[in-house]
Protein backbone atom coordinates (compact mmCIF):
# COMPACT_ATOMS: atom_id res chain seq x y z
CA UNK A 1 0.00 0.00 0.00
CA UNK A 2 2.61 2.22 0.82
CA UNK A 3 4.62 1.81 -2.17
CA UNK A 4 1.42 2.33 -4.52
CA UNK A 5 0.69 5.65 -2.43
CA UNK A 6 4.32 6.51 -3.02
CA UNK A 7 4.18 5.97 -7.10
CA UNK A 8 1.13 8.13 -6.78
CA UNK A 9 2.88 11.00 -4.74
CA UNK A 10 5.94 10.93 -7.43
CA UNK A 11 3.22 10.67 -10.45
CA UNK A 12 1.33 13.78 -8.59
CA UNK A 13 4.37 15.48 -8.87
CA UNK A 14 6.07 15.24 -11.85
CA UNK A 15 2.52 15.72 -13.53
CA UNK A 16 2.37 19.17 -11.80
CA UNK A 17 6.36 20.37 -12.43
CA UNK A 18 5.68 18.92 -16.04
CA UNK A 19 2.19 21.27 -16.27
CA UNK A 20 3.40 24.42 -14.71
CA UNK A 21 6.61 24.14 -17.11
CA UNK A 22 4.81 23.09 -20.23
CA UNK A 23 6.73 20.13 -20.97
CA UNK A 24 4.51 17.46 -19.92
CA UNK A 25 4.82 15.12 -17.08
CA UNK A 26 6.38 12.29 -18.65
CA UNK A 27 10.01 14.48 -18.55
CA UNK A 28 9.53 14.25 -15.17
CA UNK A 29 8.00 10.93 -14.29
CA UNK A 30 10.83 8.71 -16.29
CA UNK A 31 13.34 10.02 -14.34
CA UNK A 32 11.62 10.36 -11.23
CA UNK A 33 10.97 6.38 -11.66
CA UNK A 34 14.47 5.47 -12.31
CA UNK A 35 16.13 7.61 -9.56
CA UNK A 36 13.55 7.44 -6.78
CA UNK A 37 11.40 4.29 -7.37
CA UNK A 38 14.42 2.42 -9.07
CA UNK A 39 12.53 0.89 -11.55
CA UNK A 40 14.40 0.01 -15.02
CA UNK A 41 14.12 2.10 -18.32
CA UNK A 42 12.24 -0.31 -20.10
CA UNK A 43 9.27 -0.49 -17.07
CA UNK A 44 9.53 3.75 -16.90
CA UNK A 45 9.12 4.10 -20.59
CA UNK A 46 5.79 1.96 -20.72
CA UNK A 47 4.63 3.82 -18.15
CA UNK A 48 5.30 7.10 -18.82
CA UNK A 49 4.01 6.89 -22.10
CA UNK A 50 0.26 5.56 -20.90
CA UNK A 51 0.77 8.64 -18.47
CA UNK A 52 1.12 10.93 -21.66
CA UNK A 53 -1.76 9.55 -23.25
CA UNK A 54 -3.55 10.27 -20.21
CA UNK A 55 -3.14 13.58 -19.76
CA UNK A 56 -3.72 14.63 -22.96
CA UNK A 57 -6.88 12.69 -22.68
CA UNK A 58 -7.76 14.93 -19.56
CA UNK A 59 -6.59 17.82 -21.33
CA UNK A 60 -8.62 17.06 -25.02
CA UNK A 61 -11.90 17.17 -23.95
CA UNK A 62 -11.99 20.74 -24.06
CA UNK A 63 -10.61 19.75 -27.70
CA UNK A 64 -10.01 22.62 -29.99
CA UNK A 65 -12.66 24.81 -27.91
CA UNK A 66 -9.89 27.22 -27.13
CA UNK A 67 -9.66 28.72 -30.70
CA UNK A 68 -5.78 28.06 -31.24
CA UNK A 69 -5.50 24.49 -32.10
CA UNK A 70 -4.67 24.46 -35.86
CA UNK A 71 -6.05 21.37 -36.75
CA UNK A 72 -4.96 20.91 -40.80
CA UNK A 73 -1.10 21.62 -38.82
CA UNK A 74 -1.92 19.34 -36.37
CA UNK A 75 -3.04 16.19 -38.98
CA UNK A 76 -0.72 17.09 -41.81
CA UNK A 77 2.21 16.98 -39.32
CA UNK A 78 0.73 13.70 -37.66
CA UNK A 79 1.81 11.66 -40.17
CA UNK A 80 5.17 11.97 -39.33
CA UNK A 81 4.95 11.65 -35.48
CA UNK A 82 2.67 8.54 -35.53
CA UNK A 83 5.12 6.82 -38.49
CA UNK A 84 7.80 8.11 -35.81
CA UNK A 85 5.90 7.07 -33.20
CA UNK A 86 5.47 3.54 -34.10
CA UNK A 87 8.56 2.77 -35.15
CA UNK A 88 9.91 4.11 -32.01
CA UNK A 89 7.62 2.09 -29.85
CA UNK A 90 9.08 -0.95 -32.01
CA UNK A 91 13.07 -0.05 -31.49
CA UNK A 92 12.37 0.44 -27.55
CA UNK A 93 12.69 -3.64 -27.08
CA UNK A 94 15.69 -3.69 -29.15
CA UNK A 95 17.71 -0.52 -28.62
CA UNK A 96 20.20 -0.79 -25.34
CA UNK A 97 19.33 0.89 -22.02
CA UNK A 98 22.18 3.58 -22.59
CA UNK A 99 21.10 4.65 -25.74
CA UNK A 100 17.50 5.24 -24.56
CA UNK A 101 19.31 7.05 -21.50
CA UNK A 102 21.58 9.27 -23.32
CA UNK A 103 18.58 9.83 -25.92
CA UNK A 104 16.87 11.02 -22.84
CA UNK A 105 19.50 13.25 -21.71
CA UNK A 106 20.11 15.15 -25.11
CA UNK A 107 15.82 15.82 -25.10
CA UNK A 108 16.35 16.92 -22.04
CA UNK A 109 19.17 19.48 -23.50
CA UNK A 110 16.80 20.57 -25.92
CA UNK A 111 14.03 20.98 -23.84
CA UNK A 112 15.95 23.01 -21.34
CA UNK A 113 17.28 25.06 -24.31
CA UNK A 114 13.51 25.81 -25.21
CA UNK A 115 12.86 26.68 -21.89
CA UNK A 116 15.22 28.91 -22.06
CA UNK A 117 14.92 30.99 -25.35
CA UNK A 118 11.03 30.21 -25.96
CA UNK A 119 9.86 34.02 -25.97
CA UNK A 120 9.77 35.35 -29.65
CA UNK A 121 6.93 35.66 -32.23
CA UNK A 122 8.15 35.20 -36.13
CA UNK A 123 4.55 35.16 -37.92
CA UNK A 124 4.71 35.12 -41.38
CA UNK A 125 2.21 36.49 -43.53
CA UNK A 126 1.77 34.64 -46.05
CA UNK A 127 2.01 30.56 -46.14
CA UNK A 128 4.51 29.32 -49.32
CA UNK A 129 3.12 27.37 -52.14
CA UNK A 130 3.12 23.73 -50.48
CA UNK A 131 1.28 24.86 -47.08
CA UNK A 132 -0.64 27.41 -49.41
CA UNK A 133 -1.82 24.05 -51.18
CA UNK A 134 -2.79 22.33 -47.86
CA UNK A 135 -4.80 25.16 -46.41
CA UNK A 136 -2.42 25.14 -43.61
CA UNK A 137 -2.66 29.29 -42.63
CA UNK A 138 -5.26 30.49 -40.66
CA UNK A 139 -6.38 33.81 -38.65
CA UNK A 140 -5.55 34.66 -34.77
CA UNK A 141 -6.84 37.49 -32.79
CA UNK A 142 -5.11 40.56 -32.44
CA UNK A 143 -3.22 41.62 -29.42
CA UNK A 144 -5.61 44.82 -29.30
CA UNK A 145 -9.23 45.58 -30.93
CA UNK A 146 -11.63 42.72 -32.48
CA UNK A 147 -9.53 42.63 -35.28
CA UNK A 148 -8.05 39.51 -36.73
CA UNK A 149 -4.32 38.55 -37.60
CA UNK A 150 -3.98 35.88 -40.90
CA UNK A 151 -1.14 34.23 -40.33
CA UNK A 152 1.14 31.99 -43.10
CA UNK A 153 2.85 28.63 -43.05
CA UNK A 154 6.45 27.71 -44.28
CA UNK A 155 8.82 25.12 -44.50
CA UNK A 156 6.13 21.99 -44.13
CA UNK A 157 9.21 19.54 -45.18
CA UNK A 158 11.17 21.05 -42.29
CA UNK A 159 8.80 21.03 -40.01
CA UNK A 160 8.12 16.93 -41.14
CA UNK A 161 11.45 15.46 -40.33
CA UNK A 162 11.72 17.36 -37.06
CA UNK A 163 8.28 15.91 -36.02
CA UNK A 164 9.31 12.72 -37.52
CA UNK A 165 12.39 12.98 -34.75
CA UNK A 166 9.98 14.32 -32.06
CA UNK A 167 7.58 11.32 -32.40
CA UNK A 168 10.58 8.45 -32.54
CA UNK A 169 11.64 10.28 -29.06
CA UNK A 170 8.15 9.75 -27.98
CA UNK A 171 7.66 5.99 -29.09
CA UNK A 172 11.64 5.19 -27.91
CA UNK A 173 11.45 7.34 -24.37
CA UNK A 174 7.52 7.66 -23.21
CA UNK A 175 7.20 11.38 -23.28
CA UNK A 176 5.42 13.91 -25.43
CA UNK A 177 8.41 15.70 -26.92
CA UNK A 178 6.08 18.97 -26.80
CA UNK A 179 8.88 20.90 -27.09
CA UNK A 180 10.16 19.49 -29.53
CA UNK A 181 6.69 19.88 -31.44
CA UNK A 182 6.90 23.37 -30.53
CA UNK A 183 10.28 24.26 -31.95
CA UNK A 184 9.14 22.60 -34.94
CA UNK A 185 6.42 24.84 -35.35
CA UNK A 186 7.39 28.05 -34.02
CA UNK A 187 10.84 28.30 -35.05
CA UNK A 188 10.81 25.91 -38.37
CA UNK A 189 7.36 26.66 -40.05
CA UNK A 190 6.55 29.99 -38.37
CA UNK A 191 3.27 29.40 -36.38
CA UNK A 192 2.61 31.50 -33.66
CA UNK A 193 3.84 30.74 -30.46
CA UNK A 194 0.43 30.65 -29.02
CA UNK A 195 -0.89 28.17 -31.98
CA UNK A 196 2.43 26.12 -31.65
CA UNK A 197 1.42 25.40 -28.19
CA UNK A 198 -1.79 24.27 -28.89
CA UNK A 199 -1.40 22.57 -31.54
CA UNK A 200 1.08 20.58 -29.69
CA UNK A 201 -1.41 19.85 -26.93
CA UNK A 202 -3.69 18.29 -29.49
CA UNK A 203 -0.85 15.93 -31.16
CA UNK A 204 0.73 14.99 -28.49
CA UNK A 205 -1.97 12.44 -27.14
CA UNK A 206 -2.00 11.16 -30.61
CA UNK A 207 1.65 10.62 -30.94
CA UNK A 208 1.86 9.48 -27.47
CA UNK A 209 -1.19 6.73 -28.02
CA UNK A 210 0.26 5.36 -31.79
CA UNK A 211 3.61 4.52 -29.14
CA UNK A 212 1.10 3.21 -25.97
CA UNK A 213 -0.62 0.58 -28.80
CA UNK A 214 2.74 -0.78 -29.63
CA UNK A 215 3.83 -1.31 -25.95
CA UNK A 216 0.39 -2.76 -24.91
CA UNK A 217 -0.23 -4.67 -27.62
CA UNK A 218 3.42 -6.33 -27.24
CA UNK A 219 2.14 -6.61 -23.61
CA UNK A 220 5.15 -4.49 -22.65
CA UNK A 221 3.14 -2.31 -19.74
CA UNK A 222 3.73 -3.56 -16.25
CA UNK A 223 -0.08 -2.80 -15.18
CA UNK A 224 0.29 -2.20 -11.47
CA UNK A 225 3.09 0.41 -12.16
CA UNK A 226 1.59 2.29 -15.17
CA UNK A 227 -2.04 2.23 -13.44
CA UNK A 228 -1.23 4.44 -10.39
CA UNK A 229 1.73 6.44 -12.70
CA UNK A 230 -0.78 7.25 -15.18
CA UNK A 231 -3.56 8.40 -12.52
CA UNK A 232 -1.01 10.65 -10.42
CA UNK A 233 0.01 12.54 -13.72
CA UNK A 234 -3.11 13.34 -14.79
CA UNK A 235 -4.14 14.29 -11.23
CA UNK A 236 -1.02 16.71 -10.94
CA UNK A 237 -1.51 18.19 -14.34
CA UNK A 238 -4.81 19.05 -13.63
CA UNK A 239 -3.95 20.60 -10.40
CA UNK A 240 -0.90 22.36 -12.33
CA UNK A 241 -3.34 23.76 -14.84
CA UNK A 242 -5.47 25.20 -12.87
CA UNK A 243 -2.26 26.68 -10.94
CA UNK A 244 -0.99 27.91 -13.70
CA UNK A 245 -2.98 31.35 -14.51
CA UNK A 246 -1.84 32.81 -11.48
CA UNK A 247 1.88 31.01 -10.95
CA UNK A 248 4.82 33.13 -11.78
CA UNK A 249 6.10 31.11 -14.36
CA UNK A 250 8.80 33.36 -15.85
CA UNK A 251 10.53 33.29 -12.06
CA UNK A 252 10.12 29.80 -12.26
CA UNK A 253 11.95 28.93 -15.54
CA UNK A 254 15.57 28.87 -13.75
CA UNK A 255 14.32 26.53 -11.90
CA UNK A 256 13.20 24.43 -14.17
CA UNK A 257 15.73 24.71 -16.20
CA UNK A 258 18.18 23.54 -13.52
CA UNK A 259 16.25 20.27 -12.82
CA UNK A 260 16.00 19.77 -16.62
CA UNK A 261 19.96 20.59 -16.61
CA UNK A 262 20.22 17.68 -13.78
CA UNK A 263 18.08 15.24 -15.33
CA UNK A 264 20.35 15.56 -18.13
CA UNK A 265 23.58 14.70 -16.22
CA UNK A 266 22.05 12.16 -14.29
CA UNK A 267 20.82 10.17 -17.32
CA UNK A 268 24.02 11.16 -19.03
CA UNK A 269 26.11 9.70 -16.14
CA UNK A 270 23.59 6.43 -16.08
CA UNK A 271 24.28 5.90 -19.88
CA UNK A 272 28.07 6.66 -19.99
CA UNK A 273 28.57 4.64 -16.51
CA UNK A 274 26.85 1.70 -17.77
CA UNK A 275 28.41 1.83 -21.69
CA UNK B 1 -17.15 28.46 -44.91
CA UNK B 2 -20.14 28.68 -42.70
CA UNK B 3 -20.73 25.26 -43.37
CA UNK B 4 -17.54 24.35 -42.59
CA UNK B 5 -17.42 26.24 -39.55
CA UNK B 6 -20.97 24.41 -38.37
CA UNK B 7 -20.17 21.26 -38.66
CA UNK B 8 -16.37 21.52 -36.74
CA UNK B 9 -18.69 23.07 -34.05
CA UNK B 10 -21.21 20.44 -34.19
CA UNK B 11 -18.88 17.55 -34.25
CA UNK B 12 -15.70 18.78 -32.68
CA UNK B 13 -17.26 20.76 -30.08
CA UNK B 14 -20.65 19.10 -29.57
CA UNK B 15 -20.15 14.91 -29.80
CA UNK B 16 -16.37 14.81 -29.13
CA UNK B 17 -16.24 16.18 -25.63
CA UNK B 18 -18.84 14.12 -24.84
CA UNK B 19 -17.53 10.95 -25.85
CA UNK B 20 -13.77 11.56 -25.09
CA UNK B 21 -15.15 12.63 -21.65
CA UNK B 22 -17.21 9.21 -20.99
CA UNK B 23 -14.06 7.12 -22.32
CA UNK B 24 -12.25 8.84 -19.91
CA UNK B 25 -14.00 8.11 -17.23
CA UNK B 26 -14.65 4.71 -17.86
CA UNK B 27 -10.82 4.46 -18.43
CA UNK B 28 -10.16 5.91 -14.89
CA UNK B 29 -13.14 3.99 -12.96
CA UNK B 30 -11.62 0.97 -14.72
CA UNK B 31 -8.25 1.38 -13.30
CA UNK B 32 -9.31 3.19 -9.76
CA UNK B 33 -11.35 -0.01 -9.41
CA UNK B 34 -8.49 -2.40 -10.58
CA UNK B 35 -6.50 -0.51 -8.02
CA UNK B 36 -8.46 -0.12 -5.02
CA UNK B 37 -9.46 -3.85 -5.68
CA UNK B 38 -5.45 -5.08 -5.87
CA UNK B 39 -4.91 -3.69 -2.84
CA UNK B 40 -7.52 -4.68 -0.89
CA UNK B 41 -7.61 -8.34 -1.71
CA UNK B 42 -3.87 -9.25 -2.22
CA UNK B 43 -1.45 -6.34 -1.48
CA UNK B 44 1.61 -9.04 -0.95
CA UNK B 45 1.84 -9.24 -4.71
CA UNK B 46 1.68 -5.59 -5.36
CA UNK B 47 4.96 -5.18 -3.33
CA UNK B 48 5.79 -8.77 -5.02
CA UNK B 49 5.50 -7.37 -8.64
CA UNK B 50 7.00 -4.02 -7.85
CA UNK B 51 10.44 -5.71 -6.69
CA UNK B 52 10.52 -7.92 -9.05
CA UNK B 53 10.24 -5.43 -11.70
CA UNK B 54 13.04 -3.48 -9.80
CA UNK B 55 15.00 -6.72 -10.40
CA UNK B 56 14.35 -6.29 -13.78
CA UNK B 57 12.52 -9.62 -14.33
CA UNK B 58 10.99 -9.53 -18.21
CA UNK B 59 7.35 -8.37 -17.61
CA UNK B 60 4.95 -9.80 -20.27
CA UNK B 61 1.80 -8.89 -20.06
CA UNK B 62 0.20 -10.47 -23.31
CA UNK B 63 -3.59 -11.78 -23.07
CA UNK B 64 -5.80 -11.90 -26.01
CA UNK B 65 -8.85 -8.83 -25.32
CA UNK B 66 -11.36 -11.84 -24.97
CA UNK B 67 -8.99 -13.76 -22.25
CA UNK B 68 -8.42 -9.66 -20.75
CA UNK B 69 -11.97 -9.48 -20.95
CA UNK B 70 -13.29 -12.65 -19.39
CA UNK B 71 -10.74 -12.55 -16.49
CA UNK B 72 -11.81 -8.72 -15.33
CA UNK B 73 -15.16 -9.80 -15.37
CA UNK B 74 -13.94 -12.90 -13.06
CA UNK B 75 -12.44 -9.95 -10.92
CA UNK B 76 -8.94 -10.32 -11.47
CA UNK B 77 -7.54 -6.50 -10.58
CA UNK B 78 -4.79 -7.22 -13.03
CA UNK B 79 -7.09 -7.37 -15.99
CA UNK B 80 -9.13 -5.02 -14.90
CA UNK B 81 -6.88 -2.64 -14.62
CA UNK B 82 -5.13 -3.30 -18.21
CA UNK B 83 -8.51 -3.14 -19.79
CA UNK B 84 -9.06 0.27 -17.86
CA UNK B 85 -5.26 1.25 -20.24
CA UNK B 86 -6.32 -0.30 -23.14
CA UNK B 87 -10.04 1.95 -23.02
CA UNK B 88 -7.65 4.72 -22.47
CA UNK B 89 -5.55 4.75 -25.18
CA UNK B 90 -9.00 4.58 -27.39
CA UNK B 91 -9.13 8.64 -26.72
CA UNK B 92 -6.49 9.48 -29.32
CA UNK B 93 -8.40 6.76 -31.51
CA UNK B 94 -11.73 8.23 -31.12
CA UNK B 95 -10.66 11.92 -31.44
CA UNK B 96 -8.94 11.03 -34.65
CA UNK B 97 -11.69 9.21 -35.99
CA UNK B 98 -13.41 12.18 -35.45
CA UNK B 99 -11.20 14.61 -37.20
CA UNK B 100 -11.61 11.91 -40.67
CA UNK B 101 -15.17 12.59 -40.28
CA UNK B 102 -14.72 16.00 -40.51
CA UNK B 103 -12.60 16.19 -43.23
CA UNK B 104 -15.21 13.37 -44.86
CA UNK B 105 -17.81 15.98 -44.57
CA UNK B 106 -16.18 18.53 -45.96
CA UNK B 107 -14.67 16.62 -49.22
CA UNK B 108 -11.08 17.57 -48.24
CA UNK B 109 -9.27 14.61 -50.06
CA UNK B 110 -6.20 15.28 -48.73
CA UNK B 111 -7.08 15.63 -45.35
CA UNK B 112 -8.95 12.53 -45.72
CA UNK B 113 -5.88 10.54 -46.57
CA UNK B 114 -4.04 12.44 -43.78
CA UNK B 115 -6.27 11.19 -41.35
CA UNK B 116 -6.53 7.80 -42.59
CA UNK B 117 -2.90 7.31 -42.73
CA UNK B 118 -2.89 7.81 -39.37
CA UNK B 119 -5.49 5.59 -38.07
CA UNK B 120 -3.80 2.99 -40.45
CA UNK B 121 -0.58 4.00 -38.18
CA UNK B 122 -2.60 3.74 -34.65
CA UNK B 123 -3.66 0.09 -35.86
CA UNK B 124 -0.81 -0.78 -37.10
CA UNK B 125 1.06 0.19 -34.01
CA UNK B 126 -1.25 -2.77 -32.25
CA UNK B 127 -0.31 -5.58 -35.27
CA UNK B 128 3.42 -4.27 -34.85
CA UNK B 129 3.43 -4.98 -31.08
CA UNK B 130 1.26 -8.65 -31.45
CA UNK B 131 4.04 -9.51 -34.22
CA UNK B 132 7.58 -7.73 -32.37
Amino acid sequence: MLIMLGLLALAVGAGFIGALSGLGGGVFIVPALLIFARIPMSVAVGASMISVVATSAGASVAFVRDGWTNLRVAMALECATVTGAVTGAYLAGIVPTWVLELLFALMMLQSAYFTMTKTGESIVPRSDPLADRLKLGGRIPAASGNKEIHYGVINVPGGAILMLVAGLMSGLLGIGSGALKVMAMDYVMHLPLKVSSATSNFMIGVTAGAGALVFLARGDVATVIAAPVALGVTAGAVVGGRLLPHANVQSLRTMFVAILLLIAVEMGWRALSGF
Amino acid sequence: MDTIIADEERILRVWTPRILRTILLAAIALLVFGLIMLAWQNPSYYVARFHSLQGNVRYQNRKSLTGLIVTALAGDPRSIMTLGLMVLTLVPLVRVAFCFLLFVKERDGIYVAFTAYVLIGLVAGVILGRVG
